[in-house]
């Protein structure tokens, strides 16, 4: 399988600021550009088309940003890592900025199932003031088909309050058969924790509404939950 | 002068709306002067993907960036749930590079890349929040300035501009901005600032025209006259004379959102004299000018480093004329090999040796090759002056069997003028028989692989070509013949696929309408036309409702034939190729004769050199390889 005549770079990046909104396809996509860019002496796969040899980390839905996302490219010839790494700093948006590149064991697991486990911090507009209700089931659309996901199978311990209470961590866990997307799980313990609050209201409001949309329905038991301002990925293993 | 900053409204918006990449901005290559003095906005009026890839928005983008202390940068018309939700909002249409509102810009120029975009220029301006009509903007709403292919009859789109640059703008977008910037130095009203932009040369500026009624038009020779001394009474194409010598690495923006052509562009030659008598780009980037070998293969690995594509794509009218294809090709063969990147060159031509060429390119995998015969006789393909013959297809079809391909596309168009009902079966007999030749010259035990698809298009009567003058067919004729076509394809492996005719009949209308055209265009935008391009959002109610609100035929301005002494609505405008010539062409194509092409042999006199001032520059003299082309009328 490993090919031991080519070397195996780990780099660390972040995906930040207006690019939190790029797909992982997006993402990807200008990685490899930017390894072009650096000149790095990059592996091609052989074949009908060859193309770079590179292998993405766990993907990140459109609008969540994370702080230590890498990617594993294969090279053709040793470079310092510290080499690598400024090479592609000079060629790379200031938003998907390479931070750290070593050398890792051509026999590691695949990137895109080396950390199973990813704890995401939500920052919201303002204190959330209370705890948030995490749902028993979310339902999610996949290719027009709908699936229930129990949230138990992939959330891994507590929501934990941060920042002041501006802002809550999760740890989530992918598995072989599917994961769960947090801004997903974000957007449903946001809709339970106002609904739960105003549970007299839901009924009036309309089932299936969206009771965000619905203000005027929580006004008189609690004001609506500040907006999320951004989801990150703060770490993975 | 822009000062606002939208991206914290957009961010929002973008966050909901289905690829957000497209608003974001912040691209590779793109780039943001925050010192300007003066502004210019190059819109283009569809979505980011189509937009993007661009020639005329990189090219101009960089020509007005050139100029010292004027920023200059790319906006796009938001999907229809981006714009909706902007409407909502409140929020107006904005730049890429400040995510500033267009309607701050000093200068916005809009390219008219095809006639289906004409509904997209109202919904950019209004949700630009800029009045649509250029008689009703104040004196701090930007000079908008149009341009592109459409402006080859820029009537339909005349009252929504305050000038339309007719030509190739490297040159003279650049002069209007200094023109509008000087205008606005001065403290210039509108219209002496518009009185300007009419001395630059190759520029329409509307409001300095009156409009002459049908009968008057055809006394005068033109539907619009001057009302000013000074102001051309006709506006003669532009041609970027250094076009050959000029670096052919153009500096581009390298996008997150996957485009349409998301790969390395290097325009290597501009213009094509094969003259085909229905094709307007044949006749509106003449001369031809091809750039040398080292320029070329110099910009594509400078490109490539700069941008980190992976694809580079030679681009113009006609690439495998290039006299030093062969030479290009090979050296940039070399200087990629192992690196992982792919060579395409597109639209081959139709023999051998287009084959050659993209063999020389296609590497181990072979998709589809594409040829287009247009017509399914000998004799229409004389008449439309599409040069080739069924030897050279066949010849051609050959060539890629052996070297691998397996799948070829035709494409044709129905109702070209004098074609008749043997013409269309001509097109299905033609394309059975290079079936057989397919099947011939590939072994027995791949033939299950063999695939042709035949596509075939109405014909769309074009300004400034020897079939201006020739209506379309309607649309129950046009569907007629594609279901003599399909009735008369009897091979099951010969798969048959048309165009929707409804839309090609909106772009025939807005192909030959004149200025009272444009009142359709709003009513059509009013009654809910936006991105007529896209099948599935394409209104035809809308048009149709439209047509009857200001009480015009658009069937009589699609399909009306006239004499070649009639005057067409967009006379005032010359693609440097003159009326006599067109004239002639017609003449000649009604006789079956065919007409050479002026960069392999002699000068055909169609006028353009003389009106522009320029000549064809090859790199090298062309030459015709073995047996192709000896048909000459």
């Amino acid at each position: 399988m490993a090919d031991p005549r080519l070397f195996r770079l780990r780099v660390r990046y972040a995906k930040s600021g207006r690019l939190a909104l790029l797909s992982h396809l997006e993402v990807a996509r200008s990685l490899e550009r930017a390894v072009r860019r650096a000149g790095l002496p990059f592996a091609v796969t052989n074949g009908f088309s060859p193309h770079m040899r590179i292998a993405f980390g766990a993907a990140l839905p459109v609008g969540v940003g994370g702080i230590d996302e890498f990617f594993d490219l294969y090279l053709t010839d040793y470079v310092a890592p510290e080499k690598a790494l400024a090479a592609l700093a000079a060629v790379s948006p200031a938003d998907l900025m390479p931070h750290g590149a070593a050398y890792v064991e051509p026999t590691a697991p695949a990137a895109s199932v080396a950390c199973p486990l990813s704890a995401y911090r939500v920052t919201f507009d303002g204190p959330i003031g209370r705890a948030l209700v995490v749902p028993e089931q979310v339902e999610v659309v996949r290719k027009k088909k709908r699936k229930v996901l129990a949230v138990d199978d992939f959330l891994v311990g507590d929501i934990r309050a941060c920042e002041d209470g501006c802002a809550v961590e999760f740890t989530l866990e992918a598995k072989p058969t599917g994961s769960l997307r947090p801004d997903v799980l974000v957007e449903a313990m946001v809709v339970k924790t106002e609904a739960g609050a105003s549970s007299g209201k839901e009924q009036a409001a309309g089932a299936g509404g969206d009771m965000r949309a619905d203000a005027s329905a929580h006004e008189a038991t609690c004001a609506p939950l500040p907006a999320v301002r951004s989801i990150v990925r703060i770490s993975q293993k | 002068m822009i000062q606002t900053d939208l991206w914290p409204q957009v961010q929002r918006l973008a966050r909901r709306a289905e690829r957000p990449s497209r608003y974001l901005g912040s691209e590779w290559g793109a780039t943001r002067t925050t010192d300007a003095d003066f502004s210019f906005c190059m819109a283009y009026p569809d979505t980011y993907e189509l937009g993007q890839p661009n020639q005329a928005v990189r090219i101009l983008v960089n020509a007005v960036a050139a100029m010292e202390g004027v920023a200059a940068e790319r906006a796009f018309l938001p999907a229809p749930d981006m714009a909706d939700a902007m409407r909502d909002a409140g929020v107006p249409a904005f730049s890429l590079e400040s995510c500033a509102p267009l309607r701050e810009f000093d200068v916005v120029g809009i390219t008219l890349p095809h006639e289906l975009a004409a509904t997209n220029v109202l919904e950019l301006l209004d949700l630009a929040q800029i009045p649509l009509r250029a008689a009703d903007r104040a004196v701090d709403d930007p000079i908008v300035i149009g341009g592109g292919p459409c402006a080859m009859n820029p009537e339909p789109y005349a009252p929504f501009f305050d000038a339309i640059s007719v030509g190739e703008g490297e040159e003279s977008v650049p002069e209007l901005v200094a023109a509008v910037w000087a205008g606005r130095a001065a403290g210039e009203s509108r219209q002496q600032i518009l009185r300007r932009l009419a001395q630059v040369q190759s520029t329409y500026v509307l409001s300095l025209y009156r409009v002459l009624d049908a009968d008057e038009a055809q006394r005068q020779s033109s539907w619009v006259v001057p009302l000013e001394e000074g102001v051309p009474p006709v506006i003669v194409r532009r041609v970027f004379e250094g076009f050959a010598e000029s670096d052919a690495w153009e500096p581009c923006v390298v996008p997150f959102a996957e485009a349409v052509h998301d790969r390395l562009n290097v325009e290597v030659l501009r213009g094509c004299a094969r003259g085909c008598r229905f094709c307007q780009a044949g006749m509106m980037y003449r001369p031809v000018r091809e750039r040398s070998v080292d320029n070329i293969v110099s910009a594509v690995l400078r490109g490539l480093d700069e941008t980190g594509y992976d694809e580079v794509s030679l681009t113009s009218l006609s690439t495998t004329d290039h006299s030093q294809i062969e030479e290009i090709l090979t050296r940039l063969n070399r200087a990629c090999a192992g690196r992982g990147v792919r060579v395409s060159v597109p639209s081959q031509r139709l023999d051998s040796f287009g084959v050659q060429m993209a063999e020389l390119v296609a590497g181990q995998k072979k998709g589809g090759l594409t040829f287009a015969p247009e017509a399914g006789t000998q004799r229409l393909r004389d008449i439309i002056n599409k040069n080739v013959s069924e030897e050279d297809l066949f010849c051609a079809i050959d060539a890629a069997m052996a070297a691998g391909w397996r799948r070829v596309k035709l494409y044709f168009m129905v109702g070209l003028p004098g074609e008749t009902d043997d013409d269309v079966k001509g097109i299905a007999s033609l394309a059975q028989r290079a079936y057989d030749r397919m099947k011939a010259a590939t072994p027995p035990d791949q033939r299950g692989s063999l695939a042709m698809t035949v596509s075939v298009a109405l014909f769309v009567p074009k300004a400034q070509t020897p079939f201006q003058w020739d209506g379309q067919i309607s649309r129950e004729e046009a569907l007629r013949r594609v279901g003599l076509l399909k009735r008369s394809v009897k091979y099951r492996a010969v798969r048959v696929s048309y165009h929707d005719p409804q839309t090609s009949f909106v772009e025939a209308v807005m192909s030959r309408g004149g200025r009272a055209c444009a009142d359709l265009v709003q009513a059509a935008w009013e009654a809910g036309a936006r991105f007529d391009a896209w099948t599935e959002l394409f209104n035809e109610e809308a048009w149709r409702t439209a047509a009857d609100k200001v009480g015009l035929v658009p069937e009589t301005i699609a399909e009306a034939t006239y004499d070649t002494d009639y005057v067409m609505p967009w006379a005032h405008i010359s693609a440097g190729v003159t009326q006599e010539f067109l004239a002639e062409e017609r003449q000649r194509a009604q006789e079956g004769l065919t007409t050479q092409d002026c960069t392999f042999d002699a000068c055909t006199v169609c006028g353009v050199c003389m009106q522009t001032g320029t000549r064809n520059q090859l790199a090298a003299p062309r030459s015709m390889p073995e047996g192709g082309r000896e048909r000459h009328g």
